[in-house]
């Protein structure tokens, strides 16, 4: 089980799990087993909204940092999510077919989407953002959303 | 996010106890009070418009979120009762609204139990970003009926 960081903006809490990395636009990142977890930050899936259709690209895919991993259908919006770090997509959360809302409900452990198989994670890895950076830089955003 | 936008209305007296509505989306209207509370029936009302906001809204929302959520919507129809409760110091206030929307969906070949849950997480939804429903004090209750048909 993951141990949070947390703050609240307005009347917005908002968690950061303390044990993987992040990219800036609120995909995390974790490293297991010589491949890496991704999913939406709970930011991100708040910012988005309930979701209705998460479409992740399908196992074999390969990318590129920054390339498009998923697009997420949200009541409110379509959200492209852009893979963090480059390598071939081994894994699809499949229980996001019948219950996206898991995303919703747990961005950080059901709700994951998909496992890559990284091409350099020792590079990728690098340019990612440490929870308590990814927390700042986060509320940064979030404060500016409020101001408009 | 903290954007905003307003909404207005204007209200005129027409002597005694009637009024004329004037709404900023266009339709204007006579108004007066229910008949229990020295008004006149067959018109407009307060208690009316509170609990059509909040109707109106609903649904306005769960034909979006059933777009978003992409359903085969046939037919949505729904009551919704608002329970008025006069205190002891005779202020009175809604305490309940109750919807009890009927929904028809098409299955268009999907598993049943998955569309069924679709629309119910859409009628979540629609409650959840209800712009009314989020600004009442009232306590909301919804109780679907939902049908999917093969």
């Amino acid at each position: 089980m993951s141990e949070y960081l947390e703050t609240t903006v307005d009347k917005f809490v908002f968690r950061v799990a303390a044990d993987r990395l992040y990219g800036a636009e609120g995909v995390w990142v974790q490293a297991q087993d010589g491949n890496v977890r991704v999913g939406m930050t709970d930011y991100l899936q708040q910012r988005s909204g309930d979701v209705a259709f998460a479409h992740v690209k399908p196992v074999g895919t390969k990318l590129a940092a920054g390339d498009e991993l998923a697009e997420i259908e949200t009541v409110k919006a379509n959200v492209s999510l852009f893979s963090p770090i480059g390598g071939t997509v081994v894994e699809v959360n499949t229980e996001l077919d019948r219950g996206p809302e898991i995303i919703n409900e747990s961005p950080y452990e059901k709700g994951w989407l998909a496992v890559i198989e990284a091409a350099d994670w020792e590079s990728d890895r690098a340019k990612l953002l440490d929870p308590q950076a990814y927390l700042s830089a986060m509320r940064s955003q979030a404060e500016q959303e409020l101001i408009g | 996010m903290g954007q905003t936008s307003t909404y207005s209305t204007t209200v005129r007296w027409k002597g005694e106890h009637w009024g004329h509505l004037a709404m900023g989306n266009g339709p204007e209207m006579d108004f007066s009070a229910p008949p229990d509370a020295h008004g006149h029936a067959g018109v407009f009302t307060p208690e009316d418009a509170f609990v059509a906001a909040a109707n109106t809204c609903i649904m306005m929302m769960f034909i979006w979120a059933a777009e978003r959520f992409k359903l085969h919507l046939l037919a949505y129809e729904c009551r919704t009762e608002g329970t008025k409760l006069i205190e002891l110091d005779r202020t009175e206030i809604f305490t309940r609204l109750q919807f009890r929307p009927s929904i028809r969906v098409a299955a268009d070949g999907e598993n049943l139990e998955v569309v069924e849950g679709r629309v119910r997480r859409a009628m979540q939804s629609a409650q959840k970003y209800s712009l009314v429903a989020n600004s009442v004090k009232s306590e909301i209750v919804i109780e679907p009926e939902i049908v999917i048909e093969e």
